[in-house]
């Protein structure tokens, strides 16, 4: 156990990957000042709402998030492979391919160029520089993988390799731009569906299931549960794209098997989450910021994944679909359990990778507090407000103009839940940022 | 068991379990004709409306307008013609549901814009809802036509004095093509005024599309 991991793709990995953090969340705060004051920054097409809101989740889902586990992954996988990274030099390549396009897809995004289908919007000539990263990206984990030291299999390897196939067939499939009408919006969701349910989803849970782990000192609950969360994932997800359509104009089988799939779903997740709260079990008292990132974010992805099938049931999809209780749902999956579990390794990664200390531990407490209570402002007052729209939708002698009044005071508290989110998401970065150019004499921290 | 025939077994199974539900969810819907079949009166985009459909993509509009009725009753009320609207229009007084959106109105639509958001109403049957000035008026400035909207204002699809660009002209015609792919509003007044001529009240009218829709 004394390799010395370099861990440079990592640590450039996450740097960047929390500047994009930075700038997205602000495109996103942005976008809820706009709901309150529709003219707030008007008449500049660059900053339209709906030229904004792709760079908002575009940015969010591939500039933080998946750049982010990228680099997590560039720090997780030698670690459990008990040898180096395969190419720190490969890694800094594919770093400066995706900064390239997360940069050029600003600058599309803004001038409107789009290919108008959610998730899938990049231009194709960016699809293909997407893909030629995350082939580069397979070849150093893979690599990584194939030199191994080690011959235990933990099932946060299972989660990376499992990603980087799903990825891959998900990004090319994805962007065939083959179909049009019906078959296209349910390849878009087919895409857009399985881009949370088998790209952030089993890299968080990698990241869970390792940083749990570490974090408390505890050994993993159940390596059988890890097990069958895995392959009930791998069977499950990939059915349910349609329910984003129910009610809507595609065969009603079609419909009931996304129904019947998505409330499957509850095997995996269930089964993940009984691992996850096994593992931190005893530790969640005395836990710092970093457990308490873990355990908050366990704690939203069960409400999530909770949420999930229960939204695709008939009647209640008959109310909260295409409502903002849906965008509070989507936030606490992307920002309240995903976002929060590549927080918590980040926090434990970067004192390893720069064998120093965080900067301040009390600034961490803070960057948990305000994100989590944020979070919860912003996502109560939509599912409050969303759900009360979606009642107000059924009955047709309500004018939709005064169902869009109702939600007012919602956005307003949304508003300022954001202001905190952001916040919280200042103090992360100055906190990494003084961590990084801190002088401290260099300290070996005690869990490696 | 050892780490490479786990390796090779995570690679075949997830490849496997991939295929299987994405031949059943996916490849199965191909061959469904009734989603690929343009309905009666569906026809190709204009030039001047493809234009417009793409400034519509461009300005992210989908983002905050769905287009697609679902099926459920209350849809078909709510996009549909008010006692007033008929009258203004047709003369005649009846309340016409809006048949719920069917596949072969999308045909043409290349990418799809179903959406997936409201925040605004859905724009599904849209098309001659309002005349081109209202149109125009409320993407230069929703809150005039609209008081309490949270649209933003188009101010760069007009110029200095106000006037629509062709990009604002384009962007209209595209919309006052939507939900025309089905004659509903000239096929449920003639209904309705059929019913009257024989002096019968109509009940509760509804529109053949409407009747044709109900599983």
């Amino acid at each position: 156990m004394t390799i010395q991991h370099e861990d440079t793709s990592a640590r450039w990995f996450i740097y960047t990957s929390i500047a994009f953090f930075l700038v997205t969340i602000l495109v996103g705060l942005t976008m809820a000042v706009k709901f309150v004051y529709p003219d707030f920054l008007g008449g500049i097409p660059a900053l339209g709402f709906g030229r904004i809101r792709v760079i908002h989740t575009n940015g969010v889902l591939f500039g933080w998030l998946l750049a982010a586990n990228m680099g997590l992954a560039y720090y997780v996988v030698p670690r459990l492979a008990g040898t180096k990274l395969l190419s720190e030099k490969l890694g800094l390549i594919t770093l400066a391919i995706w900064t390239f396009i997360i940069l050029a897809a600003v600058v599309t995004f803004a001038s409107g160029d789009t290919q108008a289908r959610e998730y899938l919007e990049l231009n194709w000539w960016l699809d293909v520089l997407v893909t030629i990263a995350w082939v580069l990206f397979a070849i150093n984990i893979f690599g990584t993988i194939a030199k191994r030291k080690h011959q235990q299999m933990y099932v946060s390897l299972w989660y990376v390799m499992g990603t980087v196939f799903w990825t891959a067939i998900l990004w090319i499939v994805g962007n065939l731009p083959v179909y049009s009408g019906v078959n296209d919006a349910n390849l878009n969701w087919w895409f857009g569906h399985n881009a949370v349910g088998l790209i952030f989803t089993p890299m968080g849970v990698a990241m869970a299931y390792y940083f749990i782990q570490k974090a408390t000192g505890n050994p993993l609950y159940s390596h059988k549960l890890s097990i069958i969360g895995f392959w009930t994932i791998a069977f499950l997800y990939i059915w349910n794209g349609a329910h984003h359509i129910i009610f809507g104009p595609i065969p009603t089988w079609l419909q009931t098997v996304a129904i019947l799939f998505s409330v499957s779903l509850l095997i995996p997740v269930w089964t993940v989450i009984t691992n996850f709260f096994g593992t931190l079990r005893g530790k969640w008292a005395q836990g710092n910021y970093v457990v308490k990132f873990l355990l908050a974010g366990t704690v939203f992805y069960l409400l999530t994944c909770f949420q999930g099938p229960m939204h695709s049931l008939r009647s209640v999809n008959q109310i909260v679909s295409k409502t903002d209780w849906i965008v509070g749902h989507a936030h606490m999956a992307v920002f309240g359990a995903f976002s929060f579990f590549a927080i918590a390794g980040i926090y434990y990664a970067l004192p390893n990778i720069l064998k120093r200390p965080v900067f301040s531990d009390k600034l961490g407490e803070w960057h948990f507090w305000l994100s989590f209570v944020g979070f919860l402002g912003f996502a109560v007052s939509l599912w409050i407000g969303g759900f009360i729209q979606g009642l107000q939708w059924m009955d047709h002698t309500i004018s939709f103009l005064d169902t869009v009044k109702a939600m007012a005071p919602y956005y307003v508290v949304r508003m300022f839940s954001g202001i905190l989110m952001v916040g919280a998401q200042l103090i992360f970065a100055y906190n990494v940022y003084k961590t990084v150019r801190s002088s401290t004499t260099e300290v070996q921290p005690a869990l490696a | 068991m050892k780490f490479e025939a786990k390796a090779v077994l995570l690679v075949v199974g997830v490849a496997a379990f991939m295929f299987l539900g994405t031949y059943f969810t996916m490849v199965v819907p191909l061959t469904d004709e009734t989603l690929y079949t343009p309905t009666k009166d569906a026809k190709a985009y204009t030039e001047l409306e493809l234009k417009g459909k793409q400034i519509y993509q461009r300005e992210g509009c989908w983002y905050c307008h769905t287009q697609q009725v679902r099926n459920l009753l209350e849809e078909t009320y709510r996009y549909g013609m008010g006692e007033e609207e008929t009258f203004k229009r047709f003369g005649v007084r009846a309340l016409i549901q809006a048949p719920p959106s069917q596949p072969g109105e999308y045909v043409y639509d290349k990418p799809h814009l179903l959406g997936t958001r409201r925040v605004g109403p859905d724009l599904a049957r849209v098309g001659g809802k309002y005349d081109n000035t209202w149109q125009l008026n409320h993407l230069r400035d929703p809150r005039s036509t609209s008081p309490g909207s949270i649209m933003p204002a188009y101010t760069w699809l007009f110029d200095q004095r106000g006037q629509p660009t062709q990009e604002a002209i384009a962007l209209v015609a595209y919309l006052q093509k939507l939900g025309t792919n089905i004659k509903w509003r000239e096929e449920g007044v003639e209904q309705v005024k059929k019913l009257q001529a024989k002096n019968l009240t109509p009940g509760e009218p509804r529109t053949l599309a409407a009747k044709e829709e109900q599983p």
